[in-house]
């Protein structure tokens, strides 16, 4: 049978190009959109996915200590949601 | 205890495999879709599909894999928190971000059927 930690290591170096790709097309989109409303939709989604790569990281270097940033990622990626909806409806109440 | 760890292994690298084509599917449909309204659709499968299930995974490998040491429950349960902070924060900020967009209008919903909201505020 095949040993585990090899397997998990291998197979989780398998996944890496799928999700650095998956990061570039959503940095394309933040670079790209047209509206801040985009930009902070696309930010949201790749902050997401980032949290869980770095979940993924800390399987794979064995480090424990990176798997809490995760959580503080996906916390900031809600902030910015908030901070600019407020921003928006506040030029609207304002004029 | 050998089999059973093997299987939460292999049920969580299913999770990491649909967390990976979710999140490949999010950044196509973010990449090609026309306007905001319906980017929220890809901005949803990108964060439950491509976010929420690879941290059960996540959480899943961490239990089953004892090469890691003590410190394994330490990553399980940082992972299962964070799936939960996504589950919920990720449909509350689009909300917001989404009601903001509509009220300041930034961006207009085009493809639409109805629109009951446009409807109520000019009555």
């Amino acid at each position: 049978m095949l040993d585990l930690e090899h397997q998990v290591v291998t197979f989780i170096m398998f996944l890496f190009p799928f999700y650095v790709l998956a990061f570039l097309l959503y940095v394309v989109r933040v670079l790209r959109g047209p509206t801040i409303s985009d930009i902070v939709l696309a930010l949201d989604a790749l902050l997401y996915d980032v949290a869980a790569f770095t979940a993924i990281l800390a399987l794979f270097f064995k480090s424990p200590i990176l798997a809490p940033i995760s959580m503080i990622i996906a916390l900031w990626a809600y902030a910015t949601d908030i901070y600019v909806a407020k921003y928006l409806e506040g030029r609207e109440m304002g004029d | 205890m050998d089999l059973f760890n093997q299987l939460i292994v292999f049920f969580g690298e299913f999770l990491l495999v649909v967390g990976v084509v979710g999140d490949l599917i999010g950044a196509l449909g973010m990449l090609r879709f026309p306007n905001f309204f319906v980017r929220l659709h890809a901005a949803t499968i990108g964060a439950i599909g491509g976010a929420f299930y690879p941290l059960l995974g996540v959480t899943l490998i961490a239990v089953g894999a004892d090469f890691l040491g003590a410190y394994r429950w330490f990553i399980a349960g940082s992972s299962l928190i964070t799936a939960f902070l996504i589950a919920i924060l990720s449909p509350t900020g689009t909300h917001a971000l989404a009601r903001a967009t509509y009220r300041s209008k930034v961006s207009k919903p085009y493809p639409k059927v109805v629109d009951h909201l446009e409807e109520d505020s000019h009555a």
